[in-house]
């Protein structure tokens, strides 16, 4: 094959049809006369033969397409087994389960140690408001309190309560409205559109009516119908109101309510704001990223998680084991997320108060807030009124709503 | 892009129509045989012979013939068939690109239930990446509100997430397995862009347009084929590539980096995704212009060709 001649043909074919390209039409039609030419010669000959060939070919034809088209009846029915099968926290269970998959792959591969890349400060700019989910109302600062529950050792600290369950924490109505939403890269638009946190938080915009509260989760944006109920019916709610203390029910919003809500009782910590600013500083300048597809480079300012779980440790088990996961949520248990404690422990993973530069705003989740560069934002939970050390998976809100428990990036 | 065919082998000769009607009426009869050995006195010979062994009665009129028959065969060549078949497609290149069909679509469908969510929606935060512009200048925003409705695209992103994440392990093993195959098996011969390929490339596409007459010499692919079906692999991996650096910008910041930044990896996995929706309309465009035949060969392997074509088989061993 590799001698000269295959070569000189390829050559000699070439240069042919580059001299036919200076005068297409007469070679060109040279060339079909010819060929016709030399088939009418053959043509009675060969006939037979070419039946058998074209017999061949049509065997061959029937048999892939039969193949084919049971290999596209298959692909069609896997398709439709995922498609049908019965939801796990509101997607498919083969589609949950392929996303618990990967999060273990993702965790075996990178082990959540990479550091997310920093950036100087003048690249950075104000974080979007997204999501007011645990922040309808302002918290009065003085009432704040951070509940850590799981702790070694528990009571050898100050800070050490009965039942954390019990603290009141107090709200008011905002005072500031918040920034309304606009688009921080590029000119609002003239015509008006309908802005779900337009009123940020104050409970008067659609969201609050019943549209949707955010696009990371659909609703369709109806008003939801007020549905009056029977009198006993309503008589029996306020009873049981009243039985627990006129508090505000907790799991509000959509995802509803946290398997994680602490039972009244339960025994742990109640941090003031000078326990956590007592520890280190650290300042960050990453980018934020939000799972519907957004990303802002932002500047915190705050406290390392790591730090916070070095001097609070959790309790270990029989085995001497540290607990896998730490559970967190807004005061009102409105809103709610889990980590593993490894992630907690990521030398990035920061209580931030800070925001460019100032102190943190009700709305992005003063008093302490989430800053986490190994999660999407919807991990990094505001104004954190509960940290708990616990050994099964603990319940995350967007999760309930179909989205990744790991979210790890 | 399809195979360019210069003639339609399958149809040699214009016109030669079903097979029947040329193949010579005989009928088991005296009259008929002789007949038939008349007006075709050197070719048929073998059929009277043929239609004497099956014949009902020995004719003695033809006791000769076998006389005859014995003498002719040294003579006459058994008639060549003036097409073959020509395995085309390799089995496996088949499955592969058949399964990358639906998976690719499933990706990109999924794809863009994820995208929306950045689209230009209540939130008044038209999206930064998917857009065509330069700098502040801002041409154009993908998609219209329309277009979003009818491929009811709204509020299923955890559903475009889930498939997103199960169907990329499906494309990175079948484009994994495919670029082994073509490897190992050295079709990569047949598909890489040659010297040639590019001049080839302009010559196919103007001829393609009609404004130029006379294809180049081709084998199984000619120049602008070459240069697409590489240009969509490199494509494939760039996808997986880009798509690694959004899923994992934290852990792979490096890829990420390299590739100009998150959002930038985003503008790129984006661009991919539109190029190959480019590929798949020229592709079947193309597909459906070069005919059946060429078609039925990506199913079935086998293309008919003019027997005297040169085998693909040379091209694919090393010159």
């Amino acid at each position: 094959m590799s001698d000269g001649r295959e070569e000189r043909k390829e050559q000699e074919e070439r240069r042919r049809w580059e001299e036919e390209r200076k005068n297409p039409d007469r070679h060109q039609d040279e060339r079909d006369r010819d060929w016709e030419r030399e088939g009418e010669r053959e043509r009675l000959d060969s006939l037979a033969a070419d039946a058998e060939v074209r017999a061949e070919s049509g065997r061959r034809t029937r048999r892939s397409f039969l193949v084919a088209a049971a290999a596209a009846a298959g692909g069609y029915g896997f398709y439709r087994w995922i498609d049908r099968s019965p939801g796990d926290q509101l997607i498919p269970r083969p589609l949950r389960k392929t996303l618990d998959f990967n999060a273990k792959v993702a965790r075996g591969v990178f082990d959540e140690r990479g550091l997310a890349p920093t950036y100087p400060v003048s690249k950075s700019m104000e974080l979007r408001t997204n999501g007011n989910y645990g922040l309808k109302m302002d918290l009065v600062p003085e009432s704040y309190r951070l509940q850590i529950v799981g702790v070694e050792n528990a009571t050898r600290f100050p800070q050490y309560v009965d039942d954390v369950t019990a603290w009141e924490y107090k709200y008011a109505v905002k005072k500031e409205p918040g920034p309304v939403e606009h688009d921080t890269k590029v000119a609002p638009k003239n015509e008006a559109k309908v802005d779900p946190n337009s009123d940020a938080g104050a409970g008067e915009g659609p969201m609050m009516q019943g549209g949707p509260a955010s696009t990371m989760f659909g609703g369709s944006g109806e008003k939801k119908e007020e549905t009056k109920l029977p009198p006993a019916f309503e008589k029996a709610l306020a009873d049981l109101k009243k039985s627990q203390g006129n508090k505000r029910p907790r799991g509000q919003e959509e995802a509803g309510m946290s398997d994680n809500t602490l039972d009244p009782g339960t025994p742990g910590l109640l941090l003031t704001m000078d326990d956590v600013t007592t520890l280190p500083h650290h300042e960050l300048v990453t980018e934020f990223k939000c799972i519907e597809g957004w990303s802002q480079v932002v500047h915190w300012g705050g406290y390392r998680l790591a730090d916070l779980i070095a001097k609070y440790p959790p309790a270990r088990g029989a085995d001497g084991s540290l607990p896998k996961y730490v559970y967190m949520e807004t005061p009102d248990g409105d809103y709610y997320c889990g980590f593993s404690l490894q992630a907690c422990k990521h030398p990035q993973s920061l209580l931030a108060t800070e925001m460019a530069g100032r102190p943190l705003t009700q709305w992005h989740g003063a008093p302490i807030r989430l800053h986490m560069p190994i999660k999407y934002g919807y991990k990094q939970i505001k104004r954190i009124g509960l940290i708990a050390y616990t050994d099964m998976q603990p319940d995350d809100y967007w999760t309930k709503l179909g989205y990744d428990w790991y979210a790890g990036l | 892009m399809g195979a360019q065919m210069p003639e339609d082998p399958e149809n040699p000769m214009d016109g030669s129509g079903p097979v029947e009607p040329v193949r010579p009426i005989v009928e088991p009869s005296a009259e008929g045989v002789e007949a038939v050995t008349e007006a075709l006195p050197v070719a048929k010979k073998a059929v009277a012979a043929d239609v004497v062994s099956v014949g009902p009665a020995p004719v003695p009129v033809l006791a000769p013939a076998p006389v005859m028959v014995a003498t002719e065969p040294e003579a006459r060549v058994p008639a060549a068939a003036t097409i073959r078949l020509e395995k085309k497609h390799p089995l496996a290149i088949r499955w592969m690109h058949w399964v990358n069909f639906p998976v690719l679509f499933t990706m990109i469908w999924s794809g863009l239930l994820i995208y929306w969510n950045d689209s230009d929606n209540a939130y008044q935060h038209p999206h930064a990446v998917y857009r065509v512009g330069v700098g502040s200048l801002t041409l154009a925003r993908m998609f219209p509100p329309w277009f979003w409705k009818a491929i009811n695209a709204p509020y299923r992103v955890t559903e475009g997430l889930g498939y997103h994440f199960f169907f990329m392990w499906l494309f990175a093993i079948n484009g994994i397995l495919y670029v082994s195959y073509l490897l190992i098996s050295g079709e990569w011969r047949v598909l890489v862009p040659e010297r040639t390929s590019v001049q080839d490339a302009i010559q196919v596409t103007l001829v393609d347009l009609h404004l130029r007459k006379g294809l180049p010499p081709q084998k199984k692919y000619n120049g602008a084929q070459r240069i697409a079906y590489s240009a969509v692999i490199l494509m494939g991996l760039g996808s997986l590539v880009t798509g690694l650096s959004i899923y994992k910008p934290t852990q792979v910041h490096w890829i990420t980096s390299l590739l100009g930044g998150y959002e930038m990896a985003r503008w790129e996995h984006f661009w991919l995704t539109m190029g190959f929706c480019a590929f798949f309309v020229v592709h079947v465009v193309q597909v459906a212009l070069a005919g059946w035949n060429n078609f039925r060969s990506m199913v079935s392997g086998y293309e008919i060709v003019r027997a005297t074509k040169a085998t693909l088989e040379e091209e694919r061993s090393a010159r």
